[in-house]
């Protein structure tokens, strides 16, 4: 399966093969090619999912990746996936993957949105002018699913041979371009068709001119004659010319095939976008509407963990009434005691923030969000995209860090990475909040979160500065409106929520382990005592600070839950002073990503930088925290 | 004539692509949504100071940084 991004090949691929892969109204997700397999009519059928796409160049991994898996793997059939109300631009890829010369079949998805649009497309028009079978699907709704598994059997069943699709032609000179070149082509030995190569030949494509060019080098020059001979009629590079070439052909079959009767009110979707994305009101709203998502996460999640938290303790006592108190029992209850924090992370937070961000996702909200914050987000040397990144952040880090796949280049995915671990998540909004919002007062609060919104654009606009490269632009599509799906919503939070644990479990099982055994061999206070020339000397905060800071890279609020259970009161401003509970809620927010953000950031960028952004965080914390404190210090004697 | 840039055209105006400048990486990029040149579209948004802005080309929107528009050339 192939297809620009955002067209519904995921949701197709999870409904033929059960499949779940990540869904929502948002480009480029699937960045992996994703299999499965089903059986029909006794058939067994592979699917493969290839990411999304936009053209089969070499421009990105993904579109390389694809077009070499068509023609070197040479699939049965090809099925091609494009929105229904997003023709035009969708069969521009159409045409490049019938250069490939593999059977296809067209599933138009989404037809369903289109009598709103006032657009009718005729099928049998389209399926006569490409020469391939055309099948209308209503993915989410689970229309249209077998008529494309049935037409494939038949394409292969009928054995039509590939050559005897009518060729669609493009204009009269790039055709007899194509041709001259074909013919040299002759002799040449490739996977790939032989037209398709000419086609890449005067596109320049680089990886086509190398792999013809240890075979024969004569092609290369006639090529680049012929390049240069088209640049002249033309005034443009030959590959832009190639390009307006299926461009103009894809917008000729769309006007055959198409007819419009624009609807004259504007729609609801049309003044709901007209609203989110004003000038000045579209700030407003977006803020309101992110704030609305926080706070009433937040107050679940409060309230959720809250319960959850009773009745782990009431476990504990069953445990420990049928297995005892003893070194063994201890260390399998760590184990139960971390999964139940994973838990407990999970389902109070996670779960509603994955739920709204989905939701807002299938509404197409996110891509304006986008839009709103591209400005924003390059003066720190990365572009709107990775707003959906850091927003996920605040809710927690683990997430946020996986979406950083959808940044385009490496540079940008390691630099959003790293500055989403530099998010408050909802773990430190519990220790902000319950420490220095209850006992010093809200504005300090805030003013920490000021702090770390300064400092991630601090660090921003440095680490875009000392990386090598140039930043990308923002080039997206901005998605039409549309009523949420409920049920895709809900399989999303629940499949990214099911991906939450299982790449968090392994690492905070361990460190969950291996804490319980340093306390149960009496190091932790040796530990907090070694700690303490940092702790004590230059943070000036108690000596069971080191404690806490340990049990707090497993999961951040356990320092303020260790913090009550040492002291035996949850009045902390009878023992620490205003600028100690400051200082201690900056340290806790940077210092280092909990073992989980650990996890997470290793699957995406591998040990080595995980570890040196674990590194530069607790360094920079230690740094920060003592000169605030010092400062409050200062000012609490003046 | 090269026409002028596509940033300096205000919104809801329509304009046809005459040419696109910059690197190759950028102007496949452009291509590959189907801005082309020759192509017709419409400024439908642009962001406050110096935003991105929305262009409807072949009957979807796209968003595009502001640096990526200013290298697309048009004429009313």
């Amino acid at each position: 399966m192939a297809g620009n991004a955002n067209v519904g090949k995921s949701v197709i691929f999870n409904q033929l093969t059960g499949l779940h892969q990540h869904i929502g109204n948002w480009a480029g997700k699937t960045v992996e090619k994703a299999e499965g397999t089903l059986n029909y009519k006794g058939y067994t059928i592979n699917v493969l999912d290839l990411p999304g796409i936009y053209s089969l160049t070499t421009y990105s991994i993904e579109e390389l990746i694809s077009r070499e898996y068509i023609a070197v793997q040479k699939p049965d059939f090809v099925v091609n996936i494009i929105d229904a109300t997003n023709l035009e631009r969708n069969l521009i890829f159409t045409l490049q993957l019938l250069e490939l010369g593999r059977p296809a079949i067209l599933a138009v998805n989404m037809v369903n949105l289109l009598k709103k649009q006032g657009i009718t497309i005729d099928i049998k028009k389209l399926e006569r002018l490409l020469g391939i079978p055309v099948v209308p699907t209503e993915a989410i709704y689970r229309k249209g699913i077998t008529e494309i598994l049935d037409r494939g059997l038949e394409l292969i069943s009928s054995q039509l041979l590939i050559s005897s699709l009518p060729k669609l032609k493009y204009g009269k000179e790039v055709e007899q371009e194509i041709e001259k070149l074909t013919r040299f082509l002759r002799e040449v030995e490739s996977d790939y068709p032989k037209r398709w190569l000419a086609i890449k030949l005067l596109e320049k494509d680089r990886e086509i001119e190398k792999l013809i060019g240890t075979q024969a080098p004569e092609v290369i020059e006639e090529a680049r004659r012929l390049c240069l001979r088209l640049e002249k009629i033309h005034g443009h590079d030959s590959s832009i010319v190639i390009a307006a070439e299926r461009c103009y052909l894809a917008s000729q079959i769309t006007q055959k095939v198409i007819e419009v009767t624009k609807p004259k009110n504007p729609s609801l979707e049309e003044r709901l976008n007209d609203i989110t994305c004003h000038k000045i009101l579209g700030y407003p709203v977006m803020i309101a509407i992110l704030s609305l998502m926080f706070l009433t996460v937040f107050k679940f999640g409060n309230w959720s963990s809250g319960l959850l938290g009773s009745i782990f303790i009431d476990w504990q006592r069953v445990y420990e009434g049928f297995f005892g108190v003893s070194v063994f029992s201890s260390l399998g209850w760590a184990i139960l005691e971390s999964v139940f924090s994973l838990i407990q992370i999970a389902l109070p937070y996670i779960l509603p923030f994955y739920f709204f961000l989905y939701f807002l996702e299938d509404l197409g909200y996110l891509a304006r969000v986008a839009y709103l914050t591209d400005n924003l987000m390059h003066k720190i040397g990365i572009h709107g995209k990775a707003c959906i990144p850091l927003i996920l952040g605040f809710g927690c880090n683990v997430p946020s860090c996986l979406c950083c796949r959808i940044m385009e280049t490496e540079r940008e995915r390691f630099i959003t990475g790293f500055l989403t671990t530099f998010v408050p998540c909802s773990a430190v909004t519990v220790i902000i909040m319950g420490l220095v919002g209850k006992f010093v007062g809200i504005a300090p609060a805030f003013g920490l979160y000021f702090l770390a919104i300064l400092t991630i654009f601090g660090l921003g606009k440095l680490v875009s500065k000392v990386l090598p490269g140039e930043p990308t632009e923002l080039i997206m599509e901005m998605p039409d409106y549309k009523m949420p799906h409920f049920k895709t919503v809900i399989l999303q939070t629940w499949f990214r929520l099911k991906e939450f644990i299982f790449i968090a479990a392994p690492l905070v099982i361990i460190s969950g382990l291996v804490i319980k055994f340093l306390q149960i061999a009496g190091w932790l206070d040796l530990i907090a005592t070694i700690l303490s020339p940092i702790t004590v000397g230059w943070l000036g905060l108690p000596v069971i600070t080191g404690v806490l800071l340990i049990f707090g890279i497993l999961r951040k609020e356990l320092i303020l839950v260790m913090l009550a259970t040492l002291l035996g009161t949850t009045n902390f401003a009878q023992i620490l002073t205003p600028a100690q509970m400051i200082t201690l809620a900056l340290v806790s927010m940077f210092y280092v990503p909990c073992v989980a953000t650990i996890a997470a950031f290793r699957q995406e960028f591998g040990w080595g930088k995980a570890l040196a952004v674990t590194g530069f965080k607790i360094l920079f914390a230690i740094g920060i925290g003592g000169i605030v404190y010092r400062l409050l210090s200062f000012f609490a004697q003046v | 004539m090269e026409g002028i840039s596509l940033i300096t055209l205000k919104e809801g105006k329509e304009a046809k692509i005459v040419s696109i400048i910059g690197g190759r990486a950028a102007s496949k990029r452009l291509a590959d949504l189907g801005l082309t040149p020759g192509t017709s579209l419409r400024v439908v948004e642009k962001a406050p100071l110096f935003g991105p802005i929305v262009v409807e080309v072949r009957g979807s929107r796209l968003i595009l940084g502001r640096g990526l528009a200013s290298k697309v050339f048009v004429e009313k």
